[in-house]
């Protein structure tokens, strides 16, 4: 019998207040492309990064190729053929793509970097994968979609062995998902191993050809055959729980507009218009949906809203005011929450305690001020209700939001900004990285703040999502509003192939 | 947001080009020859050398996400050492020594702020506070005694050291003993014709090897910085660590060599005053400059062209001041006033009329101190360089950036 590509035995791994991992043992073998699955906080990522050489483990042994190896940093990992997308971006935002792709393995000439082959490369991998990027742009400017592809390109351009990818597909569309396993696929005919994370279990059973399931730091179950076990049998394994989906019962939108966009344009700074005369209503318990491929004007739309980006025509009336030249402080405190779409870029300060991060963006209200003054112990006593009502597995409200798992991260999100009885919600994939059983508690939440008036734009990568919980859906293309379709009866097919321009 | 071209190097040119028109101009208007002379030119010239070297040190450890506020302690080191070495070697030893110098102190400033997390301002602080005492001390222990005090060393200076060869151009600036062409075009006093002589007499004329060699350090640090493996990996350490350790880049390796970089930088400024601007060590010559340089390099938005660019104005300002310009600064008020004309004019266009009408006002006040006077009194005239670093600053920040991660502490390991 050959040798595993990836041998992890006994491993354990303690942070101060939790153990990540306790005794956790898993073979990969080569060739195969294989999911991890689990609640959030059960350790996957923790998991990979010990084979990335980023953690060390506090106990147990890595092994690759059948060799026992200590890893001290990436650099030994990637020597042994290991590369690995990380569910946070790593990437440096005044590089540009090239840079970011080529640092640390750069093609070189007489002593120089041959930035020719590098463009060359990446173009060919880029058409090859699937993978959309312009290798010569900045990375600042780029929004989530666009990062996961650079991200995935770099694994691929180093040639690795063994690929991890730790929720890769989080803000990719169903089309970019088949389009990149089926590459990954021809991949691995050549020996390829692939290791993945992944909260969206019909992904997790199309695609691979081995399951792992983690809970609470162990492997309750190991090389399901996806021929074998259903979605279902997944979500009990991984919570317990049965499998919950997006739905909407009865209709709760009302007559009352709470946000009304006419005609609104944003430009790049270059002049180009990302988002191009949409006109948008939203009433009061509505929900309204917008289904497109990242890189659409979705992200753009949603910062013109917020006022983080100026607009360069059109309007904005928000409860029949006209918000369009507003700043973003007043528009919050006016009542409009905000769920960004990169929670590392704009949701979080990563270094600060968890209560310090709920009172970011609502550091002028109630509970966490009062009158100029900070107050502390009612930012304190609420953050500790939204760790309980969200299911925020931390080990207390004092820790850096960096020490969460990254679904945690996006749940003390969701219940900071469901706080307060906002009126407008602004939400860029909710649910991104949240395991079903906490998907289900988010969604309820929303349902009931529907139920009480709250009107919602909701952009999601998630199909499923966006059909289920959206009264209204919209679909956007090149910065423009194409098509409107009923989610009572649209499909995911048909809607992914509207997204993509295919029909009309 | 504003639309934000790319300029290239034809602008530059181009930008260049239309300043010496101008400056031609009111040195004609107010008859301030020296506004464009080729001795205000080499003058400029030798006086920016050191600042844009110790400006190239903070952008080297800068990019790499060290904020070297330490360069003025290593500059000290650097005159120090150089003059120590070049007294008893020569000069070219005394470079070299310079440079060592200055590199000790980046390598403390190193394993400071990159090994053990210190503040990089603290740090830097204490190196500046270390160099100072640490050479007067040094200075009176090694420079006042025997050998070194027959040949004229003291507790505050060395013995003279051999400054380092100057070359001009020949036949167009007179090298070895070759007619003086762009010279006595000069002294024609023409329109346009003399002040390009003038500048190209200035920037070919005794030149010191040495600033040759600090001229070649803007390709080259570019070229480093920008093109190579090495320099990408540096700049990645400065924009975001966490990133370039994902990769496998070996941060503090790279931090340490930057700063090292960038603490030999600062050494060799200190070297050149001793070997070309004063050939001798004394106690108190950088006088700042390693604090203007870090002006000149936010200036020159943490790019060795833009630095360049910076060191050259302030070495300029500077010039004027040695020179005892009342007369040329006088003419200059008519240049920088015609400046903000434009300027109120751009902003205008752009619709920032509170701007424009800042520099409306700016412009008139200027036009009217002009006409009201014949010289600035020598007072103003030594102000003149900081005035000027508050004026450009507050003008070029609005489109400055710097590395992402400048400044913050890095533990390996420490990534989310
Ligand atoms: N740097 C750290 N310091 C302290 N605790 C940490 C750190 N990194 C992770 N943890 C803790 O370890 C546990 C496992 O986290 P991990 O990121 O591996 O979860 P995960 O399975 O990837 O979850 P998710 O699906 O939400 O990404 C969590 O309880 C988390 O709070
Ligand atoms: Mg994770």
């Amino acid at each position: 019998m050959p040798d595993a590509a990836v041998r992890l035995t006994g491993i354990t791994k303690r942070f101060p207040g939790v153990v990540a991992n306790r005794d956790v043992d898993l073979t990969i073998e080569r060739g195969e492309v294989h999911a991890l699955c689990g609640e959030n906080g059960a350790g996957k990522s923790t998991l990979m990064k010990i084979l990335y050489g980023m953690q060390r483990p506090d106990e147990g042994t890595v092994e690759i190729d059948g060799e026992q190896v200590v890893l001290r940093s990436p650099a030994d990992a990637i020597a042994r053929g290991i590369g690995m997308v990380h569910q946070h971006f790593k990437l440096a935002d005044n590089l540009t793509v090239l840079e970011n792709v080529i640092l640390g393995a750069e093609p070189r000439r007489f002593g120089r970097i041959d930035f020719a082959a590098a463009r060359a490369a990446i173009r060919d991998m880029s058409a090859r994968y699937g993978l959309r990027v312009d290798p010569d742009s900045l990375v600042q400017p780029l929004g989530v979609g666009d990062r996961q592809r650079v991200e995935i390109l770099k694994v691929l351009y180093r040639g690795a062995k063994v690929l991890i990818l730790d929720e890769p597909t989080a803000v990719l569309v169903p089309q970019e998902v088949d389009e990149l396993f089926a590459n990954l696929r021809e991949l691995r005919a050549e020996g390829l191993t692939v290791l993945f994370i992944s909260h969206k279990l019909d992904e997790v059973l199309s695609v691979a050809d081995a399951i792992s399931v983690i809970r609470r730091g162990t492997t309750v179950a190991t090389r399901l055959d996806p021929a074998e076990v259903t979605a279902r049998r997944l979500a009990e394994l991984m919570v317990g729980s049965e499998l919950p989906t997006p739905e909407l019962r009865e209709s709760t939108v009302t007559d009352e507009v709470q946000l009304d966009v006419a005609g609104l344009t944003v430009r790049t700074p270059e002049g180009r218009a990302v988002v191009d005369d949409v006109s948008l209503r939203i009433r009061r318990g509505e929900i309204v949906g917008l289904a497109g491929v990242e890189g659409n004007g979705q992200g753009e739309l949603i910062e013109a809203l917020m006022g983080i980006r100026p607009a360069a025509s059109g309007t904005i009336r928000y409860g029949g005011v006209d918000v369009t030249h507003w700043p973003t402080r007043r528009r919050r405190e006016a009542g409009i929450a905000y769920i960004p779409e990169d929670r590392h870029r704009h949701g979080l300060v990563l270094e600060a305690p968890l209560w310090e991060n709920r009172m970011l963006g609502h550091q002028t209200e109630r509970p966490n001020a009062r009158g100029p003054w900070i107050d502390r112990r009612g930012a304190r006593r609420d953050t500790a209700r939204i760790a309980a009502e969200y299911d925020v597995r931390t080990p207390g409200i004092d820790v850096p939001a960096g020490a969460l798992s990254g679904g945690n991260q996006q749940k003390l999100i969701v219940g900071r900004e469901m706080s307060g009885a906002p009126k407008l919600l602004v939400a860029a994939h909710p649910t991104r990285g949240i395991d079903v059983g906490a998907q289900a508690a988010i969604w309820d939440a929303l349902r009931a703040a529907r139920a009480a008036g709250l009107a919602v734009l909701l952009v999601s990568a998630d199909l499923e999502e966006l059909i289920g919980m959206s009264d209204t859906l919209h679909v956007i293309l090149r910065g423009r509003l194409v098509a409107e379709v009923d989610p009572r009866s649209v499909t995911p097919e048909d809607l992914g192939s509207a997204m993509t321009g295919a029909v009309s | 947001m504003n639309a934000v071209k790319k300029l290239r190097l034809p602008h530059y040119l181009l930008i260049a080009a239309g300043l010496l028109v101008l400056l031609s101009l009111v040195r004609v208007v107010d008859g301030a020859n020296d506004v464009t002379s080729s001795g205000t030119v080499e003058a400029m010239l030798r006086l920016a050398v050191p600042i844009f070297l110790a400006g190239l040190g903070g952008l080297w450890a800068e990019r790499a996400g060290v904020i070297n506020i330490g360069l003025e302690g290593m500059m000290i080191l650097g005159t120090w050492t150089g003059a120590w070495a070049g007294y008893q070697w020569g000069p070219w030893i005394g470079v070299l020594a310079g440079i060592a110098g200055g590199a000790l102190g980046g390598l403390l400033h190193a394993v400071a702020t990159v090994s053990f997390g210190v503040d990089h301002i603290v740090s830097g602080v204490a190196i500046n506070i270390l160099g100072l005492g640490l050479t007067q001390f040094l200075a009176g222990l090694v420079f006042n005694v025997g050998h070194a005090k027959e040949l004229g060393g003291g507790p505050r200076q060395s013995p003279p050291v051999d400054p380092i060869t100057k070359i001009s151009l020949p036949v167009l600036s007179g090298g070895g003993g070759t007619p003086d062409w762009l010279g006595s075009l000069e002294k024609h006093h023409w329109f346009l014709v003399s002040d390009l002589a003038g500048v190209l007499r200035g920037l070919t004329h005794q030149m010191s090897l040495l600033t040759l060699v600090a001229l070649l350090l803007v390709p080259v640090s570019y070229f480093v910085l920008w093109r190579t493996p090495f320099g990408l990996r540096v700049r990645s350490c400065g924009e975001d660590p966490y990133a370039a350790e994902s990769l496998g880049v070996r941060v503090y390796r790279m931090k340490y060599a930057a700063v090292l970089i960038s603490g030999g930088l600062a050494g060799l400024a200190g070297a050149f005053l001793v070997t070309v601007a004063a050939p001798i060590y004394q106690d108190g010559q950088t006088a700042g400059r390693g604090f203007i340089g870090l002006a000149a390099m936010i200036f020159g938005n943490w790019r060795p062209g833009g630095l360049a660019a910076g060191s050259l104005l302030f070495g300029y300002t500077d010039a004027m001041n040695v020179r005892d310009g009342g007369q040329a600064v006088h003419a200059l008020l008519l240049f920088v006033a015609v400046l903000l004309v434009a300027v109120a004019a751009w902003q205008a266009w752009r619709r920032s009329f509170l701007a424009a009408g800042l520099a409306a006002v700016a412009a008139v006040g200027l036009l009217v101190w002009f006409l009201d006077s014949d010289v600035v009194p020598g007072e103003l005239v030594s102000f003149s360089p900081h005035l000027t670093t508050l004026l450009v600053l507050a003008l070029a920040s609005q489109r400055l950036r710097m590395p992402a991660a400048d400044g913050l502490r890095y533990r390996r390991g420490e990534a989310r």
